[in-house]
């Protein structure tokens, strides 16, 4: 049980932070445990249900795949992030989700939001074959995903008009 | 009304407890840590059966860093559990009967050191032979998995004299049908948090359906009065009937009682695929006769279930699908059995639809099979056959009357999707083929579609029970107050597993009370909390919270409002609840509210009035409207009709105010102002074991595109109407239905849990197939139709299972509409579809 620790240090939501962890540890394992960051969630653990997406320098990834050496250094925004400086504030793709109803048990929500983050970073005016394309390593098994594809296309719009027009949003 | 957010108004709401899932905020009890906390790990049988020779826990128990291993020699109470009756061990003694059972359990500082100190205990098993069909059990000769042998239930439904009947059939349909063994698949696995208090209770944050009863289960194996342990049991992340039963509870309570420590249990995905529930694989024959013109004769039924290693809610779940093996439909002679048998394959239990999801599948296939015999519509088929109004339900027992049959058939008939399909074969285009008229619509080119691909569109109908049915215990009721904070607060034992149950509730209180969203406090999920008012299970609980509400409503204002009237000397009759307090009634203006607002309260009079509306039969309002107590006040049915009238305007809400809730909170006694209903969800008065009272109806279509080369089946379109009374939620509505629909396409397309020879094959998400975003198409329709008969005194039906029951029968009527084969088993296989490429038979055959 005792495997060599290295001192591993990343930006996570914008801070940087240091830990004493083994290389091999998971991402998922440093963030719900070690920083009880638990709004990532676990569910199959090999890389199919996308509930546990976090963003590493802008790219989603299953962070249940992700090992500690592999993450050393690098920018990692999780669900807890994504609203920024202002907590009180949704981000709004965050907002989308609340007003068109694309959650249910909220399970799947926050690995869901991180991938539309990740899409919407890319893509401003996603059609609906990209925004299947980018969330289909995500499972909701409540949604149907009816209230998701919903709420993404909105948020693709809110998104826009944001960076349109930064006065209002920020 | 066509439900989407457009048509919805001011009832599309943001989800009162939606921003802390959208931000991640919100700590699912299987997020929850606690100081000095251990984790527990559970160890499982390796043999789908075997008995169990000799254990050794000791090499595990000396392990530095393991503070406790727990063994059947640590269950003080009974080492049993079972909502129904309780046959499986907490911790097996000398026998394992399946590969999810128990044998041990240990809790230890990490999640590593547990699961290695599982890898410390020796236990030594005799194999026996595994039984993995259930036809196998019933042989003589096969082991005997309990006392009282392999069989869990039988059920039988006669009616007139099917055998002679048969006879007199012009057609008579035969097959036999076979479902698969679909998985809840909720995206939180099991798992919470155990925390012994210092007071010497013990405090359980653990997923469940109902709170409640895992209480009783779990003070009967600790051997303790139930009062000593606190339940709590939401947010939830989805169940689908899957938490129903115990998973992790007996292993966390036992280790944090052995360890005096909070201890952790979290299931990774692979355990909960071998420990948990999953639906009834059932094989289902089915014989049925219909005459010349087309009525239906004679209906044979024998269904097979195979319910695992444990009773659970097996014997519910087999009534259920008796019920509905005969569906909507007048059959003068029927021969229905069924048999639920133990094997050694995982344990079915509960899961949304309960038995329904199968039956349905096999009666709607029969429909369309007979329609096509006779060279019928499938449709009109079933017109010529539905039950009428005044009939009994399926077991002849007295139902509550409703439109909703017929409304949801003439609702799809005129569906876009159904009128496509008739003007297809009114144009005279054959089945399967592609036609240029799809090209406008909605960007469907098909033009230039290979011949391969084959498009059909199927219906199918479905006549739902809700509620837990007669003979069992079925309780319901809430409690309504004027909280010490000043906010209108209501406490029910329901859960929110992500249904939209808060929302739900809280478009509720707004409808009676006009308050605002910050006025309002709802309490569930916690047994020193609320109330007990049932379980959230069977479409239960919205009919149920609705109920109450109306019972608690009318003491409740008449409470408050003479208290305002004591304070501000304004007479009672001059107040109202409204945003922030009471507010003085805008004089007798016209009232203006949004429709459905006023006929919730029209029928909100109607429960609570004590007269007998002339067409409903006297029991029908007895079973409503007994045992209506309430504390503080002296209220009774009689005279709680009385007040509903102050619930005048919502331009209630802004009238002057005359005294905050905080206000008159602050001087009024709290337990004046607190009100408790009980009473008994309803049931049909004819004692028919299982029948159910209340009934939802829904229709579905769906048009599918079958790839005959590949096999590939891809629903393209999706039609669901739904008769369930006035939509409370839109948002949470229209998302049960989407998310049923879509669980019903992974049952009907992809969704199997594969065993072999006991064994899991499918052991996580990468082999059993969910849809994902890409199996969804854009055109999924939700109609909802809100009419209930006059004076129904029910209010909305929950819709929690209707959306999952009846989409696998449309496909499969739509792939034999593209493909032109018959489908029997779930889920469809491919290999039954892919066809030859138009290559005559004779090709490349040349003689010698
Ligand atoms: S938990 Fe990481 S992908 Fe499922
Ligand atoms: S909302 Fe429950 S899994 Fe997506």
């Amino acid at each position: 049980m005792n495997r060599a620790s290295m001192n591993w240090n990343a930006t996570i939501n914008g801070k940087e932070r240091e830990l004493e962890v083994e290389p091999s540890r998971r991402l998922l394992d440093v963030l719900r445990t070690d920083l009880e960051l638990t709004g990532t969630k676990v569910s199959c653990e090999i890389g199919r249900c996308g509930a546990c997406m976090v963003l590493i320098d802008g790219e989603p990834v299953n962070s249940c795949l992700t090992m500690a050496y592999q993450c050393q250094g690098k920018d990692i925004t999780t669900i807890e992030g994504l609203h920024g400086d202002k907590p009180a504030e949704l981000h709004p793709i965050q907002e989308a989700f609340l007003e068109e109803g694309g959650f249910q048990c909220g399970y799947c929500t926050p690995g869901m939001i991180i991938s539309t983050k990740a899409l919407l970073d890319r893509n401003e005016q996603p059609d609906e074959h990209t925004i299947k394309e980018a969330l289909c390593g995500n499972l909701c098994r409540c949604t149907g995903y009816g209230g998701i594809m919903r709420a993404v296309e909105s948020a693709a719009v809110k998104c826009k008009t944001r960076t349109e027009e930064p006065s209002v949003a920020e | 009304m066509l439900l989407n957010r457009e048509n919805s108004g001011e009832r599309w709401r943001k989800r009162r407890d939606g921003k802390e899932k959208v931000t991640g905020e919100l700590r699912y009890l299987t997020d929850m840590t606690a100081e000095g906390m251990l984790y527990g790990r559970v160890l499982r049988s390796i043999h789908p059966h075997a008995r169990i020779v000799s254990l050794d826990v000791s090499a595990a128990e000396a392990y530095p860093g393991v503070v406790a291993v727990i063994t059947h020699l640590d269950v003080p109470g009974l080492n049993r559990f079972g909502i129904a009756t309780p046959d499986q061990p907490a911790l097996c003694e000398d026998r394992v009967r399946y590969i999810g059972d128990a044998i041990a359990a240990v809790a230890a500082h990490t999640p590593e050191l547990a699961e290695y100190a599982l890898s410390l205990i020796h236990v030594e098993y005799e194999v026996l032979e595994t039984i993995t069909d259930p036809l196998r059990a019933l042989e003589e000769d096969a082991p005997q998995l309990h006392p009282e042998g392999n069989v869990l239930h039988r059920t039988s439904v006669k009616q007139g004299d099917a055998n002679e009947a048969f006879a007199g059939c012009a057609h008579i349909v035969r097959e036999t049908y076979r479902t698969p063994r679909q998985m809840h698949a909720y995206m939180e696995t099991e798992g919470g948090l155990f925390v012994p208090e210092s007071d010497g209770r013990l405090t359980v944050y653990a997923p469940t359906q109902h709170g409640y009863k895992d209480r009783m289960q779990i003070a009967r194996i600790l051997g303790w009065e139930e009062e000593r342990i606190r339940v709590v049991s939401s947010p939830i992340g989805g169940s689908f009937g899957g938490k129903d039963e115990l998973n992790v509870q007996p292993y966390g309570s036992l280790l944090a009682l052995k360890t005096g420590l909070p201890v952790k249990l979290h299931n990774s995905r692979k355990e909960s695929v071998r420990a948990g529930l999953k639906r009834h694989p059932m094989r289902i024959e089915m014989e049925t006769g219909i005459d010349l013109h087309g009525r239906l004769l004679a209906h044979r039924v024998r269904i097979v279930a195979d319910t695992g290693a444990y009773a659970t809610l097996g014997a519910p779940v087999l009534n259920f699908a008796t019920e509905h093996a005969m569906g909507p439909y007048r059959i003068p002679h029927v021969d229905v059995e069924g048999i639920s048998v133990f094997t050694n394959n995982g344990v079915s239990g509960e899961f949304r639809g309960f038995g329904g999801n199968q039956a349905i599948f096999a009666m709607e296939g029969q429909m369309d099979r007979l329609a096509e015999k006779l060279g019928m519509d499938p449709w009109e088929f079933r017109m010529l056959n539905r039950r009428q109004p005044h009939d009994p339900g399926p077991l002849q027992q007295e139902i509550w009357r409703t439109n909703g049959l017929y409304q949801v058939m003439e609702a799809l008939e005129h569906s876009t999707i159904w009128q496509r399909r008739q003007a297809r074969l009114d144009a005279g285009i054959e089945p399967g083929s592609f036609v240029a008229e799809m090209s406008s619509d909605k960007d469907r080119s098909i033009k230039s579609q290979p011949p391969w691909i084959k498009r059909g569109i199927g219906a199918a109908l479905a006549m739902h029970g809700a509620g837990l049915g007669y003979g069992i215990e079925d309780p319901a009721g809430g409690r309504l107050s004027l909280n010490a904070a000043g906010q209108i607060e209501v406490a029910f034992s329901y859960e929110e597993f992500g249904q939209g149950l808060i929302a739900t509730m809280e478009i509720m209180l707004i409808d009676l009370f006009h308050c605002d969203p910050s006025d309002i406090s709802i309490i569930i999920g916690d047994t020193d909390r609320v109330p007990h008012s049932g379980s959230s299970t069977a479409s239960r609980s919205t009919t149920m919270a609705w109920m109450a509400l109306q019972r608690l409503k009318v003491p409740f204002l008449e409470a408050i409002l003479q208290q305002a009237e004591r304070l501000s000397g304004i007479p009672a009759q001059e107040l109202t609840t409204g945003i922030g307090g009471i507010r003085r009634k805008p004089g007798m203006k016209d009232i203006m509210q949004p429709e459905s607002a006023s006929n919730l309260q029209q029928q909100g009079q109607v429960a609570e009035s004590s007269s007998n509306p002339s067409h409903v039969p006297d029991h029908q309002i007895r079973v409503y409207h007994e045992s209506l107590s309430i504390h503080g006040h002296q209220a009774s049915a009689s005279n709680a009709g009385q007040g509903s009238e102050q619930i005048t305007s919502s331009s209630d809400a802004t009238g002057e105010l005359v005294i905050s809730y905080q206000q008159l909170v602050a001087q009024s006694a709290l337990d004046e102002l607190i009100f408790d209903t009980h009473f008994q969800y309803p049931t049909t008065p004819d004692e028919v074991m299982g029948g159910h009272f209340l009934y939802t109806y829904a229709a579905v279509a769906a048009e599918v595109e079958v790839n005959t080369l590949t096999g590939n089946v891809r629903l393209l379109d999706t039609y669901h109407t739904v008769a369930a009374g006035p939509v409370i939620n839109p948002m949470g509505f229209i998302g049960q239905i989407e998310g049923g629909s879509v669980m019903a396409l992974g049952f009907t397309l992809t969704e199997d849990s594969v065993m072999d020879d006991g064994h899991y094959m499918t052991k996580n998400m990468d082999t059993y197939i969910i849809p994902t975003i890409q199996d969804m198409h854009s055109s999924l329709e939700v109609e909802a139709i809100e009419d209930l008969p006059e004076n129904d005194p029910f209010g909305p039906r929950g819709i929690g299972e209707i959306g999952s029951v009846a989409l696998a029968p449309a496909i499969t009527a739509a792939i034999r509409q593209a493909a032109g084969v018959w489908v029997t088993h779930l889920p469809v296989p491919r290999e039954r579809l892919i066809q030859p490429l138009g290559v005559g038979q004779q090709e490349g055959v040349s003689p010698r």
